[in-house]
Order: structure tokens, then sequence, then C-alpha cells
């Protein structure tokens, strides 16, 4: 793995990253009922997303369900598909696009909409039925991103949801990656991070030197 | 030490997801449960799903309609993964029309006397005895109970229908319409239904902030210890799934309510 690059048509963004090897290093270390907490900054979420999905996908050939509350799923789709990537073997829970209108009229049949990101219980029940209808072995579960849920959702509220959730996928051996940005995630929620995921991916800090 | 050894009823395994553990595996053999549920609240498919549960386990089984007629109801449940046209054509499922029934028995009246009450009865037990049912399902008992006047002959129905079905060894869910499923509401539309019943599962809408979620909660189940938590529902095309709701979230829904 090395450098990608490519240009998403539809929004005309250039995306060029360089994958971060470290991470599919970590990635090794970790067993299917890990919980991961991969912090992020807000400006190199999706270079440190896809430096953590593509080994899963491509390395360990593990599919899976892939959340998406900060951006829509064709916006995070299209982003893969400018850098050669294919990802329709994974599915999307798209719990921004319905807020918009004719947000919903995709062309790819691996995204579902749920109403609203407060519709928790729901979206942990389809993730659970979505893991149902994969024909991948092993599989992941990515939260992109709890900063994005705490927009909508009370504090304590998503601190239970992140306890059950982690426990709801590591008794299934599912992997959770949580993605945040935690200067964007209210204190409670990341310390819960802190205390139940297994390991870290911290690319949350930009040092300037 | 004396060993001591508990006592457990026989179940019928719904096969439901998540309810036989919120049940401690499953509605006690022969029980006659009260499905009580405000509109759109999945009441309807959780009991076909649970008569697909039984067919699927090769059991026979038995749907009365009352609320739509029977072609509509099984081309609304035909979009879900889990129901199979075959289980019906093969005679695993079978489903009636109350109105036909009412044909056959000569009851295309206004309202039923207590003859009327008992013949609707022997029918009933007939049929469930004839085909050996040992999952019935009766949508809805409200609707049907809307032609017994009386609350006295309603809760002899109910008492002498679920007894006779009890003694065949059928395990039966009636559903309930109810405009409210508040913690204060009543579970059943006469009253009787929910003192009668061996089991009460409730079924409403929690609304938070201006969307609906489902929710399932078992409050009485007689014969198991069981979960008496809210429950949240999710109809999905491999039939019905449950989690817990969020504690959190419970305390700052409101429970929707309509026409009450």
């Amino acid at each position: 793995m090395g450098c990608l690059s490519g240009q998403n048509q539809q929004m005309g963004v250039m995306i060029v990253f360089e994958l971060d090897q470290m991470i599919a290093e970590q990635l090794t270390q970790v067993s299917l009922s890990s919980a991961i907490q991969v912090r992020v900054g807000a400006n190199n979420a999706f270079g440190v997303t896809a430096s953590t999905m593509l080994p899963l996908m491509q390395m360990f050939e593990m599919g899976g369900v892939y959340i998406s509350a900060s951006r829509g799923a064709v916006e995070i789709i299209q982003a893969y598909e400018a850098i050669g990537v294919d990802v329709s073997n994974i599915q999307f829970l798209d719990l921004v696009s319905s807020g918009v209108l004719g947000g919903t009229d995709v062309p790819y049949p691996n995204v579902t909409f749920i109403d609203s990101p407060i519709m928790l219980e729901s979206i942990l029940l389809r993730t659970l039925y979505t893991l149902r209808t994969v024909n991948t072995a092993r599989n992941f579960v990515i939260l992109d991103s709890l900063n994005a849920l705490s927009i909508y959702n009370d504090e304590r509220m998503l601190a239970e949801y992140l306890h059950t959730f982690i426990n709801t996928f590591r008794q299934r051996e599912v992997l959770s990656v949580l993605l945040t940005v935690p200067d964007q995630t209210p204190p409670l929620v990341l310390a819960n991070l802190d205390t139940y995921c297994t390991d870290i991916v911290d690319r949350g800090q930009v040092v300037l030197l | 030490m004396q060993s001591s050894s508990v006592y457990t009823r026989d179940r019928c395994v719904t096969g439901i997801h998540g309810l036989d553990e919120i049940l401690r595996g499953g509605i006690p053999y022969g029980s006659t449960v009260l499905a009580a549920g405000t509109c759109g609240s999945g009441k309807t498919t959780l009991a076909m799903e649970f008569l697909v549960r039984g067919a699927l386990a090769g059991e026979a089984c038995a749907h009365f309609t009352a609320t739509e007629p029977s072609v509509k109801l099984l081309e609304n449940i035909r979009q879900y993964a889990f129901f199979d046209m075959n289980m019906v054509d093969s005679g695993l499922i079978n489903v009636f029309d109350m109105d036909v029934l009412y044909s056959w028995l000569g009851l295309e009246k206004a309202s039923f006397d207590l003859d009327d009450v008992h013949a609707l009865i022997k029918s009933i037990v007939d049929i469930v005895n004839t085909i050996g049912v040992t999952r019935l399902v009766i949508d809805s008992v409200t609707t049907l109970c809307y032609k017994i006047k009386s609350e006295q002959l309603i809760r002899d129905f109910l008492f002498t229908l679920g007894k006779k079905l009890a003694t065949l060894g059928c395990t039966t869910i009636l559903i309930s319409e109810i405009t409210s499923a508040t913690e204060n509401a009543h579970w059943s539309s006469f009253g009787v239904e929910e003192a009668i019943a061996d089991g009460i599962i409730v079924m409403g809408d929690s609304e938070r902030m201006g969307h609906l979620l489902r929710f399932l909660q078992v409050v009485k189940m007689r014969g198991t210890s069981h979960s008496r938590a809210k429950h949240a529902i999710e109809l999905t095309p491999l039939g019905v799934m449950l989690i817990p709701m969020l504690k959190w979230g419970a305390s700052a829904d409101k429970t929707s309510r309509w026409g009450s």
C-alpha cells in the first residue's frame, strides 16, 4: 500500500492521501471481538478512515457495515470510487440523507437510509439485520462518527449507547470501529470510549513543528 | 443438603428474534396472549411471524382475520422475506376471514347473543381440533368483540375460548387494538380481555424529537419469569428484531397517544 489519489467527479474534489501503514500494522494485533477507537482530526478523517477500512477489506477479507452519520453514504462511496476502491461489498447505513429532500434517491443498492440520527436503537437493529444478510464470514461495523451523533443526541444517552453498541458487537464477534473527532465529542462519551474500547488509533492531534 | 428442582412449564418457542429471550424461553404452551398495540405498531407482523416460525417447525397454524380481508392481509405480509406463500398453499398456515365464518354460521348481524357466542366458540374450536392447530392468531379480538354488546358476554367468550384452546394445547395470540400505550392505559378496548389473558404484550410508539420509535413490552406472562423492560423493535424483511431501549432515551421519550 502507498499513496492513493483521485478526483471525486461529482463533488469536484481532489482526494490525495497516503495510506497510514502504521494503522495496518496495528490492525494485525486486533481480534474480531475488539473495539477500536479511531481518533481523527477535522481534516484527516477520510485518510485515517480509509487507512483503517482498506486493510480490513483487503488484508483480512472482511466485509461489514458502514454507519454514516457525518456525511451522506453516496459522498463516502464516491470518495472511495475516486481512489479506485470498490466498496460495493460494504453495506452503508445512511443517517444523514433522509433529512435532505431527494437525498434518498441514489443509484447504490448497498445504501439503506434511517430517518434520523436520533433513532439510535433503530440504527443498532438495522445494523444487526444487515449483518444477517451479508455473505462475508468476518465483519466489521464502522461508526462514522460519534461527534456527528452527539450533535443530535444527549450526552448521557450517547454514552449509554456506546456501551450497548460495543458489547452487542463484541458478543457477536463483529469488530467495532468507532470514529470520533475528540475536540467535538462530549467528555462522557470520550471517557466511555477510553473505558470500553480495546484499542486506539490516535490521529486526532495535529502537531505543528 | 437437599437438592432443589425448579418446575418449568414447556414453552412454545416463538422463534421471533429477541422475544424468546425476553420470555426466558418462549410462551408457556396453551397460553392465551393479548398482543395489545396502537395502529402501526407491528401487531399483525409479529403475530404472522409467530405463525410462520411455527409452520417452519412443522406446526399447524391458523389466522382468523376480522380487520382486513385475507387476500389483503397476505398481499401485505408477502413483502417480508420470512413469509412464504407455500405455507398457506400447503395448509401449514390456514387463514380464515371472520366474515366468511359469520356467514357459514348465519351470524351476519350487528350484535351477538349468548347462543351466537357459543356457536362462534364451537366453530373456532372445531377448526383448531380438526386441523390440529397449535398456534392461533385472532386479528383482532377488538373487532370481534364489538359485536358482543355485554361486558359479561365478552368475558365469557374469551374465558371459554381460552380454556378450550388451552385444553387442545393451542397457544393463542389475541390482537387488541388500543389507542394509547401509556403507563396508565388499559391494554384492551373492553377492559376485560387483559384480566382473562395469560399474557399481555404491549406494542406502541415512543416519540423522540418528532420521530416514532416502535417498542414492545411484556407486562404479564403467567407461568414464566420474564423481562418487563421496554424493547425497541424493527420490522425487517427477516422478521421482527428487538433490543432493549436505551434507559436515558426512555426517560426522554414521549409515549404517543391517539384518540384518548
